[in-house]
């Protein structure tokens, strides 16, 4: 296999796979969107053509079986509903999980489950299957009535017109070929016909055309395979269809079965796990725009050297020095946004997830998507997909309620889950919005007396927020069941954890009976942190600011030792104390702590105060890793540089709260 | 001569083979440095830059033998102390101390602490000897040693210290 072709077909497939994902889905909602069928239909068939020319096996059989499926929808034979929407997706996902694979440098693709293959092509032989039947003969009048109202009476051939033409041609087609008993032999003259009327007197040829000289191209080819390929599968003959398939047939790994029943188990899991993908596409604009700035970038050094041996006034200097600030800042930004992917990259994945967990509850479900196109950082976007996978799943299954249920409470059967991003100054807002059954805060109260976590009196001193937050304590899980789709993995407690890792917060606004929304805001890039800094001594410290909850004297009259910890006194409530200072020098025991400060902090769900000797104020931080040797000393989450040059340790809380407890 | 084979990108000078001090062959161009009284050499295709000692962060939790981080032109690089590595007693730092930048891969880089450095010089590649007896565990950071102009050169086995040190 060509490495190089290899790699050219991954970045596309890998593109077309993420279209796929959420056509498929939307396909679904409207199956009469011609411009939407023949992208998905175009989609496999890229796909295919690819695998074909490296001779990927496995990848062709699925991805030509699927993209006659969509053939025979497409003129109308068979219906894209629930039924076959589950068979294409579960194929979808072979080809989905073969990419990952082949991304990952796996070479060897297990053969595909035959139960699969035959299950598709069973579809492409559904005439007009008996559950279906009344649908279906709705379908096969409407294209002709379709036909008669597209026709327009004034002469003139829009665009429209056109295309609903070529589509009642498809349809009309479509329904001579129902009629023929030999599929293959049928599809050709279909496709010289096509060309035919393709053809405009007019001698141009617009995009409409051009483009449906293709869509007749890709038939004939499909023409061409399907004479050589009987409909049984059998890998063989697609081989020898395709010339360039030359490459060797590989053993087929012993456990072809595994993918199958591994993608058959849990449909609901998200397509493709995202691997961190090393290479990022850059608009040249943006290139553009970087190279400009460097070009500036030069022409004030070259002042700031012509200044150096002229002595020039301070003025120029100063000028110099103020033109120097505005280039850095400016290529700062620029450099940071080849970075920026839109959030797109992750929201994609989840009307499939959303669609597929709807079916499996049996509920109604609207999935909404508003801001795709909001960029972040490249890291966040991968760092972002497992948190809200998991909480766009709680809603579903525990927000959105069945659709009797809704239905009794005079709401719409369907319910809306809406998932939306927006910048926000320098973070960026992420909302998980459903019109759910919302949650009551006196049950989470009365669940945490109930697990231990607090006392009845505590519990009921909670106000409705701390109440909501409660759910994102570890342990705490209020499904009385566990269900398959939440409830297992990743719990509130794992989203908040991860949330927090990324200095972002989350934050859940909730009304019984009307839904549920889950805020999150993250920092646009994870390059630059706001950071607290802290000293002692000489030695400085940046504490990641959207942890730091308060800073105060440190007062003795205020601590007391409680079961060998220390703790202070806030507002009637005992925060554990932890003197950074013994940490950082162990064994040295201070005189008096009088002059120190405390810095609440808060981890998770837990508040403890730090005392530091210094709190020097605010400050932005570029994160700079701190070498392989050090990665695994816990405590630091890495190192900057200040203003004067020396080096502050960016402390890793959780690290570092680990130290002290254990 | 098990050592040579290690050494690539050294100069290959095609003349006969001489025992002779004047020799000229295939040889290996490294940077000498002391500690204590013994001399340690280190390929100079691994060595970015000597620096002088400036100021060392320490870095609370690290083993023994890390002795901070310093700030090399915006890059945070970890120091180690060499002698600790080699099972020496630790020793101030002094004026004649330096810092070897030493490439681990294209990302990595990681200072080493030496009490002198002396000099770089072509050592011939028939002067290494691959290390006979495997006695301490120091002895896995040696890649050979060499037998040059009345001196014992250890020849540092880079790669191997600093994944071990991992």
């Amino acid at each position: 296999m060509d490495e190089d072709i290899l790699q050219d077909f991954l970045v596309e497939a890998t593109e077309l796979v993420d279209q796929l994902n959420e056509q498929l889905v939307d396909l679904e909602h409207s199956p009469d969107d011609r411009d939407l069928l023949n992208a998905v239909f175009r989609g496999f068939h890229t796909i295919k053509g690819g695998a074909g020319f490296l001779g990927i096996t496995p990848l062709i059989e699925v991805c030509h079986r699927a993209e006659n499926v969509f053939d025979k929808i497409r003129n109308g034979e068979v219906e894209y509903d629930a039924v076959t929407a589950d068979v294409i997706l579960r194929a979808f996902d072979i080809i989905s999980d073969a990419i990952v694979q082949l991304n990952d440098g796996q070479r060897d693709l297990p053969e595909n489950d035959p139960g699969l293959l035959s299950e598709l092509d069973a579809l492409t032989k559904k005439q007009h299957a008996p559950d279906v039947a009344a649908a279906d003969e709705n379908m096969t009048d409407e294209p002709k009535l379709q036909l008669a109202e597209g026709l327009d009476p004034d002469g003139e051939i829009t665009d429209d017109e056109f295309e609903a033409l070529l589509n009642q041609r498809d349809s009309l087609e479509g329904a001579g070929a129902a009629s023929e008993s030999s599929e293959a032999g049928d599809l050709t003259p279909k496709v010289e016909l096509t060309l035919d009327e393709g053809l405009d007197p007019d001698g141009e040829i617009s995009d409409d055309e051009f483009e449906a000289l293709l869509n007749q191209r890709d038939m004939l080819e499909m023409a061409a395979m399907d004479s050589e390929m009987p409909p049984e599968p059998e890998p063989k003959p697609v081989e020898e269809a395709i010339p360039a398939a030359v490459v060797s047939k590989k053993e087929p790994e012993p456990a072809p079965k595994k993918v199958a029943t591994k993608a058959e188990s849990s449909p609901a899991k998200a397509p493709a796990k995202n691997t961190a993908e090393s290479t990022v596409r850059v608009d040249t604009k943006r290139l553009d725009e970087i190279m400009n700035l460097v070009g500036e970038l030069v022409l004030v050094r070259n002042r700031l050297l012509t200044l150096r041996t002229t002595q020039g006034s301070s003025e120029d200097l100063s000028n110099a020095v103020a033109n120097l600030d505005h280039v850095t800042t400016d290529l700062q930004t620029s450099v940071m946004k080849t970075r920026m992917q839109p959030v797109k990259k992750v929201f994609g994945r989840f009307p499939r997830v959303v669609r597929d967990l709807a079916r499996k509850l049996g509920k109604e479900i609207d999935l909404e998507l508003r801001g795709e196109e909001t960029d972040l950082d490249k890291n966040l976007v991968e760092a972002l997909a497992d948190p809200l996978v998991h909480l766009v799943r709680n809603s579903v299954d525990h927000g959105i309620e069945m659709p009797e249920d809704r239905a009794q409470a005079g709401k719409p059967r369907k319910g809306t889950v809406i998932l939306a991003a927006e910048q926000e100054g320098d973070h960026i807002l992420l909302s998980i919005t459903d019109d759910g059954k919302g949650m009551d805060p006196d049950i989470l109260r009365q669940k945490a007396v109930e697990k231990g976590m607090m006392d009845e009196m505590t519990a009921n001193q909670l106000d409705d927020k701390s109440a909501f937050e409660l759910i994102m304590s570890a342990g705490f899980s209020t499904a009385d069941q566990i269900s398959d789709i939440s409830g297992r993995g990743v719990g509130m407690d794992v989203v908040k954890s991860m949330i927090t890792k990324l200095n972002g917060s989350i934050d859940i606004h909730s009304v019984l009976g009307e839904g549920t929304r889950m805020s999150i805001r993250v920092p646009l890039t994870l390059a630059i942190l706001p950071t607290l800094m802290v000293s002692f001594e000489e030695d400085n410290y940046a504490i990641p600011l959207t942890s730091v909850q308060e800073i105060f004297d440190f007062d003795p009259e205020k601590t007391n030792k409680i079961d060998g910890q220390m703790m202070v006194r806030l507002r009637d409530k005992s925060i554990p104390l932890y003197f950074l200072g013994e940490w950082l020098t162990p064994g040295q025991q201070k005189d008096s702590y009088a002059e120190d400060k405390v810095v609440i902090v808060s981890i998770g769900n837990q508040r403890v105060g730090l005392v530091v000797e210094q709190v020097n104020g605010q400050e932005e931080v570029v994160i700079k890793p701190l070498g392989m040797m050090l990665k695994k000393v816990p405590g630091y989450a890495g190192a900057t540089i200040t203003g004067n040059g020396s080096i502050a340790l960016i402390l890793d809380l959780p690290g570092v709260i680990h130290r002290f407890q254990y | 001569m098990d050592g040579q084979q290690e050494m690539s990108g050294n100069q290959l000078i095609d003349t006969g083979m001489d025992e002779d001090v004047s020799y000229l062959g295939p040889s290996a161009r490294c940077v000498l440095f002391t500690l204590e009284d013994e001399i340690y050499g280190i390929h100079v295709k691994k060595i970015r830059e000597v620096l002088r000692v400036g100021k060392i962060r320490e870095v609370a939790g690290t083993p023994a033998n890390v002795l901070g981080v310093i700030n090399v032109r915006g890059v945070i690089v970890t120091v180690v102390d060499t002698r600790i590595i080699y099972g020496m007693p630790p020793k101030p730092v002094t004026d004649l101390s330096r810092i070897i930048i030493v490439e681990i891969d294209d990302e990595n880089t990681v200072g080493m602490m030496v009490d002198f450095v002396m000099e770089v010089k072509d050592i011939p590649e028939s002067k290494f000897e691959a290390l006979s007896s495997t006695k301490e565990n120091a002895s896995r950071y040696i890649q050979g040693i060499a037998h040059y102009q009345d001196n014992v050169i250890i020849l540092v086995d880079v790669d191997n210290m600093l994944t071990q040190l991992e």
